[in-house]
């Protein structure tokens, strides 16, 4: 999966946009998170990376911005491995090897941020 | 039984010079003693490799600079900015992990500047002092390096404990702790040490480790000088003080770090190689996680004697998931489990290799000290010593019954309760104000319904704490059903400090 960051002005706050989207090509959209307020708003849309180019393509064509997100950026020279983020992932994208190396999943990562302060290294960044 | 005699920490060195000597990690250690048992193990292994990668506090680094001309006797002093704890005798500095820049609150303390060092970077270096007849000088700055040091060693107060609490919050809201960041509502946990492969539980007796043992500390050679402050080995959570020589360490196991909102600290990279004398220590190194139990505390009471929640194995803890209150939590290692691994492998490898050779203690460690709470000798105040009776009033009254109960009791905060009592919301003598100017009639359209509360056994430090985060001046203070038993307001605690 990949994940998009949808950016819309308040003239596109009525309009059933991800739901025209997933009918028009049928793709199975998945929203994140949505921050929507009448002056606009931001939605994260986690799209099947095979599907990417139509669906960014439809989202551009509807007058607004999408970037595709990377998810967590982990600096693994300045990574000690001491797992203080693992508790504060809600979607398990951090895990441990069987050696107790920690390891992040960018794919499963929707960007929250929560365990962002957690690392007392400061190597994760969104 | 096992007290007998098998080799001497003299014959293990002889063993070890020609080679020969038999070194596991604590990891194969367990495994060997579980397929073949003690007695196989103990007669085979000479020395069992241990170790633990964690954040420590209370470490620190003594410094020399070497005098300066003209000279100065160093009153106050700075590196990157970074405060140094105490001035020794004219230019001896100790800087501590914990100490943070001022500027960079949180971010960047004196654990950063000792990584710094050990990598070899420049850090800048400012003094003041008052001058003297003989220390004239009064102020002086620089650059420097560890190699522009005349001495630079590690000099850690408490290094090692044994074990140490798993932590959880049961409050409403995220609290940043020495023990990280932790959820609202037991929302995670986390924990600290290495469990089965920290050296102290794998002698927990003090048989080998004690005075003078010598010590992986850093990825450089380091010596046990004493046991360490808080050392409390009756409830099985000894600890080390230590020292090493920084400038051979390397930043791989020596790591500037910070806790949000707490602090800063260093990661500390500590093995200890344990002999096996007798059959009795094989048993000991023979400890595993699932023997290693601790308790799981809330952190979000912010009292000396936090409740425990229940014990939980080292096993658990490293298993990712503990249960609290029946649900089932992530939790987190703030240790490196991972480093601690690899010190183990890395002095097993000095072993190997005759680059490193064993001492014995020149005095054994107290096995008998106890941990006391700090006496106090004058009296600290609780909420419920400052606690108010709260003014109340229902969510149906008029706007103008409230009103006129604010001016006769001449207070500014009215806290609206159910009928049984309970909290339901507060209100300020302002919001009425504002609802009078803005035409409103009813109670129920003004209460603020998240309010910040306290209970009674909270120190007053830490309701201080809420009024000036939320920026707030009055706090009911509520039992744990959330039934309202008064009120404290910023009056109230500005009285105290007035006497």
């Amino acid at each position: 999966m990949t994940k998009i960051l949808v950016k819309f002005s308040d003239k596109q706050v009525g309009r059933p946009m991800a739901s025209e989207i997933i009918l028009d090509l049928q793709v199975p959209l998945n929203i994140l998170s949505a921050n929507v307020t009448p002056k606009g708003g931001e939605i994260l849309v986690d799209v099947p990376s095979h599907e990417i180019n139509r669906v960014v393509e439809a989202f551009r064509k509807r007058d607004v911005t999408v970037a595709i997100q990377k998810g967590i950026d982990v600096d693994k020279d300045r990574c000690i491995n001491c797992g203080a983020c693992y508790s504060l992932c809600p979607v398990d994208a951090i895990s441990f090897t069987e050696d107790y190396s920690v390891i992040f999943d960018g794919e499963r990562c929707i960007s929250c941020g929560l365990c962002v302060n957690s690392c007392p290294r400061r190597a994760i960044k969104i | 039984m096992g007290a007998k005699t098998l080799r001497t920490v003299d014959e293990i060195n002889e063993k070890i010079r020609k080679g020969d000597a038999i070194v596991l990690t604590a990891t194969e250690m367990k495994k060997l003693v579980k397929d073949k048992g003690v007695t196989v193990a103990a007669k085979e292994v000479d020395v069992v490799t241990t170790g633990t990668l964690g954040a420590m506090c209370s470490s620190g680094a003594v410094i020399n600079l070497g005098h300066a001309d003209p000279p100065i006797k160093i009153q106050r002093a700075w590196l990157n900015n970074v405060e140094i704890l105490h001035p020794g005798a004219a230019v001896d500095l100790f800087i501590g992990a914990t100490v943070m820049d001022e500027s960079r609150l949180f971010e960047y303390g004196g654990g950063h500047v000792i990584e710094e060092l050990i990598r070899g970077k420049d850090v800048e270096f400012k003094a003041i002092g008052y001058g003297t007849d003989c220390y004239p000088r009064t102020q002086v700055e620089s650059t420097l390096t560890k190699n522009n040091l005349n001495q630079f060693y590690m000099l850690n107060f408490r290094n090692c404990y044994q074990r140490y609490n798993c932590a959880t919050n049961g409050r409403d809201e995220i609290i940043y702790t020495y023990m990280g960041k932790l959820l609202p509502h037991f929302g995670n946990a986390s924990f600290s040490g290495a469990g089965e492969l920290n050296p102290l539980c794998n002698d927990p007796d003090y048989e080998t480790i004690g005075i003078g043992t010598r010590i992986f500390l850093g990825g450089a050679h380091g010596y046990v000088i004493g046991e360490g402050t808080q050392h409390d080995p009756h409830n099985a959570s000894g600890t080390l003080m230590v020292r090493g020589d920084c400038k051979e360490m390397s930043p791989e196991f020596i790591r500037g770090a910070t806790f949000t909102q707490y602090g800063t600290t260093l990661y500390v990279g500590l093995g200890i190689p344990i002999p096996i004398l007798n059959e009795g220590l094989a048993k000991k190194t023979s400890v595993t996680d699932e023997d290693i139990l601790t308790n799981i505390i809330d952190y979000g009471v912010p009292r000396r004697s936090r409740p425990s929640l229940g014990k939980v194995s080292y096993k658990a803890l490293k298993s990712g998931k503990i249960t609290i209150n029946d649900r089932e939590v992530k939790v987190s290692p703030l240790s490196s489990l991972n480093g601690a691994k690899m010190i183990t492998e890395t002095l097993k490898r000095w072993i190997d290799d005759a680059a490193f050779f064993l001492t014995a203690p020149v005095e054994q460690l107290p096995v008998t000290t106890v941990v006391n709470p700090m006496r106090q000798a004058r009296e600290i105040l609780f909420v419920e010593d400052i606690t108010q009776p709260a003014t109340v009033s229902y969510e149906d009254e008029p706007l103008e019954a409230v009103a006129k109960r604010i001016i006769e009791r001449s207070v500014n905060h009215i806290v609206i309760v159910d009928t049984s009592g309970h909290l339901l919301g507060i209100v300020t003598s302002w919001d009425i104000t504002r609802a009078v100017a803005n035409g409103r009639k009813q109670l129920s359209e003004i209460i603020t319904r998240k309010v910040v509360t306290v209970t009674p056994n909270e120190p007053i430090d830490s309701a201080a704490r809420k009024l000036a985060q939320h920026n707030i001046s009055a706090l009911p203070v509520i039992d744990a059903t959330g039934k309202v038993l008064g009120i404290i307001t910023s009056e109230d605690l500005s009285r105290l400090i007035k006497g």
